[in-house]
């Protein structure tokens, strides 16, 4: 994590009191089959979507919609309107795996470490302080999708 | 059968809290999830770290990334003290002025920008910053630029989204060596749209309309 002293006050102050749901236990699935012969998909918290697509929005409690990337999209076409003055966008204009490893999940695919990955990717904006819409509309429909797609394994990348 | 879940947190503290079933704890700033850009062996490194985390057989699973990296922090507008004699006072004409050197970063980077939110062409950028000077300045509440599916106040976050990412990535072109704090000290404190853009935060946020107050929060602080 970075360093919450590291921050402002005001930023670790806002962070520490994040309204995220205090969970008593936690879901588990034990992996079915080996890593090398899974099907792996990536969700992440960026915010970000292609060109055609409509950015996120700021609304009280945030954006609980989702986007689709299909994992051919040419990175050209992938932009990102997470808002938020409280994390650097510089990298990912550098290099969009920081955010998103595009590419290094197709590297590990071709080294055998993992069997394959799905045709489609998901993205949801961050900063969401009312999990609401999430848990009871578009949490499950995302979900839903990746089981239709035959998806074994879900990787979670946050900005 | 189910989705077997592993990930990247960046708040440990969120993820005790959430008790997701497996996550790697990694130490980098926000935006900076993998570590390092243009570093494909340490993003390897913890891209397999997060998937080694799927052979445990009961959770939650939360696991810090090591070695623990401070974070490269940067400063907010309010943070920067401002040059007294910026090179160019006119943001309108500083956008000219930067549009070769974002024109080589696209070049650079086989046409990826993250120029385009608001959906403007760069080429009318001056148009957008007129508008937002007016707005400022001028209590002008809309543009005949605006895309129907914004609002004037989403308008103008992407806009300023673009305008900051148009800058950024002509600096980068321009100093390809700057750190994340050079960079964002430079947009504030040398750049005729850094004022721009906390002068107009200012008038945001005293705006009746909350939408328009919400979105000053997301442009500067």
């Amino acid at each position: 994590m970075p360093r919450l002293e590291a921050l402002s006050e005001a930023q670790r102050k806002m962070l520490l009191n994040w309204p995220c749901p205090d969970n008593d236990d936690t879901p588990w699935t034990t992996m079915g089959k080996p890593l090398s012969e899974s099907k792996v998909a990536m969700v992440t918290t960026s915010g970000i979507h292609l060109r055609k697509d409509a950015p996120f929005r700021s609304l009280k409690g945030g954006d609980t919609s989702y986007r689709i990337i299909p994992r051919d999209s040419d990175p050209a076409d992938i932009i990102q309107s997470h808002t938020s003055i409280g994390f650097d966008r510089t990298t990912s204009y550098r290099d969009i795996n920081i955010s998103f490893p595009v590419d290094r999940l197709e590297e590990l695919v071709q080294s055998g470490y993992i069997g394959e990955l799905s045709n489609n990717y998901y993205s949801y904006m961050g900063a969401i302080n009312d999990v609401t819409g999430l848990m009871e509309d578009s949490g499950p429909e995302v979900a839903t999708k990746l089981l239709s797609e035959e998806v074994d394994v879900v990787l979670l990348v946050p900005t | 059968m189910g989705l077997v879940t592993t990930g990247l947190v960046l708040i440990e503290e969120h993820a005790k809290r959430v008790k997701p079933p497996r996550m790697l704890s990694v130490p980098f700033n926000f935006g900076n999830t993998l570590g390092r850009p243009n570093d494909p062996e340490f993003q390897h490194e913890i891209l397999r770290t997060t998937f080694d985390l799927l052979d445990r057989q009961e959770g939650p699973v939360l696991e810090s990334f090591s070695p623990d990296i401070a974070p490269e922090l940067f400063s907010q507008g309010s943070g920067v003290a401002r040059e007294e004699s910026p090179v160019v006072s006119d943001p309108g004409q500083e956008v000219d002025l930067r549009r070769p050197f974002y024109e080589r970063w696209v070049q650079q980077n086989h046409g990826r920008t993250a120029v385009g939110v608001s959906t403007i062409s760069q080429t009318d950028f001056k148009l957008v910053i007129k508008f937002l000077e007016d707005f400022t300045e001028n209590e002008e509440s809309d543009t005949p630029i605006r895309p129907n599916q914004f609002s004037v106040a989403h308008f103008i976050r992407y806009c300023v989204d673009d305008l900051k990412a148009y800058y950024f990535e002509s600096k980068m072109s321009e100093d390809p060596e700057l750190s994340i704090t050079q960079l964002h000290e430079w947009l504030w404190a040398e750049t005729a749209l850094g004022s721009l853009i906390m002068r107009l935060a200012e008038r945001m946020r005293s705006d009746d309309n909350n939408e328009v107050k919400a979105v000053a929060f997301g442009i500067a602080r």
